[in-house]
């Protein structure tokens, strides 16, 4: 009996008591509540619901609140109208199939185009959740075009002298593990500067924002949480606020906790932010330690221009009382928004077009449907419009039944846009901003929704509109003879199949470019290959000794694990997503300014690091654990690009080098090894430089271990988090996955950009199909007289086949013809997704065409079959 | 006075045959298990509604009972008018059928 005391639902009692004739409205649903609990046992709950709610609706229906609806019989506007909504229903009924291409080619298109449009509101089109978004600004020092981080130094001088500029902060990137209750946890943080949130204009839900006074140096033990942080690890306690917390082995205080809504675009992963706390005494403070990224806001009235003169007089100075420091300095002043939607906007462009395609295949293919049921009704509607019927009355009918249709649709398209937001968002790599406003849009929904049957309705409407001016005999007798093929109808399809090989073609580009960037040599064996990102803190690890010596603890403990052969550890990995790289000066070749060095990546490796990466030596040796001890000579390996550039040989063996400062040693090369593309396979390999671990001036607490395996290496990866765990009590292992996969991470945009299209180019494809046997199948059974005449006259069913095949490969020809011309011509929306391959490769196109063909065929052959087995004396005895 | 429709005819049947307690929810049970056919409530009542304004039945507002969440229900009774339109529309069918053979058993 519970299911009577949740049963029925209230809104829809109340619709039926507010819209039916309160004579009524107990008897029907007082009888519904009293058959419920029957049907739930017979048919289940959701049936029983289901059923519920269908018959509340025809209540309504049959008796209508309205007395003027209730007293006429099918005259009163709305009773009319409600009519024709049941008849519209009715057709639906009669003609499933057709209703559900109907219901599923709208659900496509408007879930589709939901999806998307849901993702890019907030990424792109939304302004930034800060105030006045509009005047925030990046500033990015430049150096000859190339723009850069800026150096703690320089971000003084622009806060002390910039008369622009109303606030101006600075952020790095910072990763501490978290200590306390549970285990040690690392997160991603930013290290700012006090006026950081300031500038942004958004302040603490809780407790305080940084104070002016706390960034200095001995002051800086303060932090600020992010609401998900404070209310997963804290357990959102409001009295943490002020108290402190152990972050990386020091006890900080939380001041404030951010609102749940905060977004921190320069790091949307950010958990955590520490005030900076810098002084220009520190040595990674000075202005060639560019880590910062800097962020202002102008005064009011300042304009962007006018900002950005003020910067470029300020460099030119800086770079006259610093010669050593800058080489071709300058700022570029870029808007926030555009800043943080510039790697994502090209993709979302593309797809918003793609989305538009797939819309109006979507409301090309509805309009055909319907096109294709009100010709073959054109003797009903003559019919009616000679009993009297006006041509409004007509329309409305076409309008209310295009109004179920559509709600069947859009139920249909938010099934399809929950869904494929939810895929898409989980194949959206993480760093992306905005990401956690993205959330399925209604108005989005309802817009995509009034487009397509806007578009779709409007083709149906025509021949209601052509009805009117029917003389009934003419179009009776037509009906039934019709023979005449419906131009209009495979016009209508023929675009469908263009556009449908637009988008294919597209989808297939994007495939080859995928296939070329993973087949690009990536300068290292990844296969058999496993690794971890591992990383200690604390107090302990204060001196670079204590990380040294764990991290020969990690190289022995994974040397261990049983199928593992060979391993090495390393500060960083390629297409790891870690740009660190140094200035490279050579002893015989100096350089007046340092600042205009080449800059290579700097891996400090441990001994076997080629081995494992398998990183081929074209001169001299790799390191050999006589190099990698402390108080062993300062050797080097370079990449044989590095040595090209400064010496333009790559024999350079015995030659010295220094890495940054010029008060840095010199390091002896010993070898050069081949170049590896560090910051991705599609980007030209860049210059390396390797220095054993214990001989470098610093030591990084994170580290990249790489093991090779004998095997298949994600066997092994359970065994070396055990051992690797086992090794320090504060290590926090990431990222344990095999080499492959961090190869095919770094590819992630590109698939993302391919799944996209080629779940486009699949549902396109899908509803050109659907109309081509939409058309196909209209055509034979507006020719089942005229095919039974052939018949009975000798046409063999080959020939009557042949006939039909004949108009299908008409359409799919001329379609597939302007689409690829349009693949082609379009190339450059796309251009700048592809790689190594021409928008009008032949042979993507030949595969594009040949699945158009097997699309063609496939929609062909029932309609086809049904052309056959027309049976002449039946149709003659119609 | 019209001629009555089939489901006219069924609807009367089956509200003659239950006498005091003729609503929605029994009709419906009626005709679905003597015919096989799953008619809406909303059907019914528009055939029985129909029925009372061509002066064939009658309506009155009965109990509210607790299994229909406290709503009253409305019942029907057949007419004396209503009786004979179903004794006309039954004997035109017997006379039609009569004679007639169309496989089934007689009755």
């Amino acid at each position: 009996m519970t299911s009577v005391m949740t049963f029925p639902p209230r809104v829809l009692v109340k619709l039926a008591t507010r819209l039916m004739r309160d004579d009524m409205c107990d008897a029907v649903v007082g009888d519904l509540v009293e058959r419920f609990p029957d049907r739930e046992r017979e048919h289940g709950a959701l049936r029983a619901k289901v059923w519920f709610a269908s018959e509340i609706v025809r209540g309504i229906l049959q008796f209508p609140r309205s007395p003027r609806l209730a007293t006429s019989r099918g005259d009163g506007l709305v009773q009319g109208f409600l009519d024709d909504l049941r008849r519209g229903a009715r057709l639906m009924r009669r003609a499933p199939m057709q209703a559900f291409l109907c219901t599923l080619t709208l659900g496509v298109g408007i879930g589709a185009a939901t999806a998307i449009f849901s993702i890019a509101d907030p990424m792109i089109l939304r302004p930034l959740p800060y105030a006045s978004p509009d005047k925030l600004f990046m500033v990015w020092e430049t150096d000859g075009g190339m723009r850069s981080n800026t150096g703690f130094a320089t971000f003084q001088d622009v806060l002390n002298r910039s008369t622009s500029v109303e606030r101006i902060a600075v952020a790095g990137s910072w990763q501490p593990t978290l200590f306390g209750e549970g285990s040690p946890t690392q997160v991603t943080g930013l290290r700012v500067s006090w006026s950081y949130f300031r500038t942004l204009g958004v302040s603490p839900a809780l407790g305080r924002d940084f104070a002016p006074e706390e960034d200095a140096q001995a002051r800086n033990g303060v932090v600020v949480l992010s609401d998900a942080l404070w209310r997963t690890r804290f357990g959102g306690d409001s009295a943490l606020v002020g108290k402190t917390i152990d972050v990386a082995g020091r006890q900080m205080i939380v001041a404030g906790v951010m609102p749940a809504g905060y977004d921190d675009v320069l790091e949307p992963r950010a958990r955590i932010w520490r005030v900076l706390g810098y002084d220009q005494t520190l040595s990674f403070a000075c202005r060639s330690c560019r880590h910062l990224r800097m962020v202002a806001r102008p005064k009011p009235g300042v304009t962007p221009a006018a900002m950005s003169q003020e910067l470029s007089a300020l460099s030119a100075q800086l770079q006259a009382e610093h010669p050593q420091d800058y080489a071709r300095a300058g700022f570029q002043l870029v808007g926030m928004q555009e800043e943080v939607t510039r790697s994502i906007r090209p993709v979302i462009n593309a797809v918003m077009v793609a989305v538009l395609l797939l819309l109006v295949i979507a409301a090309v293919n509805v309009g055909g449907i319907q096109l294709a049921r009100a010709l073959r009704r054109d003797g009903e509607f003559a019919m009616r419009a000679a009993l009297g019927a006006g041509a409004g009355r007509l329309t409305r009918q076409l309008v209310a039944e295009g109004l179920v249709q559509a709600i069947a649709g859009g139920v249909v398209g938010v099934i399809v846009a929950k869904l494929s937001l939810a895929s898409i968002l989980h194949a959206l790599p993480d760093t992306l901003p905005r990401l956690a406003a993205v959330h399925l849009d209604l108005r989005a929904l309802a817009v995509a929704a009034a487009l397509t049957l806007a578009g779709g309705f409007a083709l149906g409407l025509l021949p209601a509109w052509h009805a009117r001016t029917l003389s009934l005999m003419s179009s009776v007798r037509s009906a039934r003879v019709a023979a005449r093929p419906h131009r209009l109808r495979s016009v209508l399809v023929t675009s469908e199949v263009a556009l449908a090989v637009a988008l294919l073609a597209a989808a297939g580009l994007l495939t080859k470019s995928v296939r070329e960037v993973l087949s690009v040599p990536p300068g290292f064996a990844e296969s058999d290959v496993a690794t971890a990102q591992l990383q200690v803190s604390g107090p302990r690890f204060a001196n670079g000794t204590e990380i040294l010596a764990w991290q020969d603890r990690v190289l022995d403990a994974a040397r261990a694990v049983p199928g593992v052969t060979s391993v090495a550890v390393a500060s960083q990995l390629p297409l790891g997503g870690n740009f660190d790289a140094f200035g490279i000066q050579a002893e015989d070749k100096p350089l007046d300014n340092p600042q205009l060095a080449p800059s290579a990546d700097r891996y400090t490796v441990s001994a076997d690091f080629f081995r494992t990466m398998r990183v081929p030596l074209i001169d001299g040796r790799a390191f050999e654990s006589g190099d990698n001890r402390t108080g062993a000579a300062p050797v080097a390996v370079v990449s044989a690009s590095l040595a090209q550039r400064i010496w333009h040989t790559t024999h350079v063996v015995g030659k010295r080098i220094q890495l940054g400062e010029p008060t840095r040693p010199w390091y002896s090369i010993v070898g050069v090894a081949g170049d590896m593309h560090h910051r991705g396979l599609d980007v030209a390999e860049t210059m390396q430089v390797y220095i054993p671990t214990h001989t470098f001036f610093f030591t990084d607490n994170q580290v990249d271990l790489v093991v090779r395996t004998s095997g298949d290496p994600s066997r092994v990866l359970p065994a070396l988090r055990s051992a690797v765990s086992a090794t320090d009590p504060t290590v926090v292992v990431t990222r344990l996955s095999p080499m492959s996969e961090v190869v095919r991470a770094s590819t992630a945009q590109r698939r993302l950009s391919l799944t996209l299209f080629g779940a486009f180019a699949v549902f396109a494809l899908f509803l050109a199909g659907a109309g081509i046997f939409g058309a196909l199948a209209a055509s034979v059974a507006e020719r089942r007289r005229e095919i039974g005449l052939r018949s009975a006259l000798g046409a063999t069913p080959r020939g009557l086949a042949w006939m039909v095949l004949r108009q299908s490969i008409l359409m799919t020809a001329i379609g597939g013809a302007a689409g690829i011309a349009c693949a082609v011509a379009s190339g450059r929306l796309i251009g700048g997704m592809l790689y190594n391959v021409r928008p009008g490769d032949p042979v993507t196109l030949a595969i594009v065409a040949a699945v158009l063909g097997a699309a063609m065929v496939i929609a062909s052959v029932l309609p086809a079959v049904r052309a056959m087995r027309v049976h002449p004396a039946e149709v003659l005895a119609e | 006075m019209g001629n009555l429709g089939e489901l006219e005819q069924i609807v009367l049947m089956a509200v003659l045959r239950l006498g005091a307690d003729a609503y929605g929810v029994p009709v419906h049970a009626d005709i679905e298990r003597r015919t096989g056919r799953e008619l809406s409530i909303a059907a019914i009542y528009k055939t029985l509604e129909r029925l009372r304004e061509k002066g064939f039945l009658t309506a009155r507002v009965g109990d509210p009972t607790p299994v229909r969440g406290g709503r009253a229900k409305r019942q029907y009774t057949i007419t004396s008018t209503g009786r004979q339109a179903l004794k006309a529309s039954i004997r035109t069918i017997r006379r039609m059928a009569h004679g007639l053979d169309v496989g089934l058993e007689p009755s």
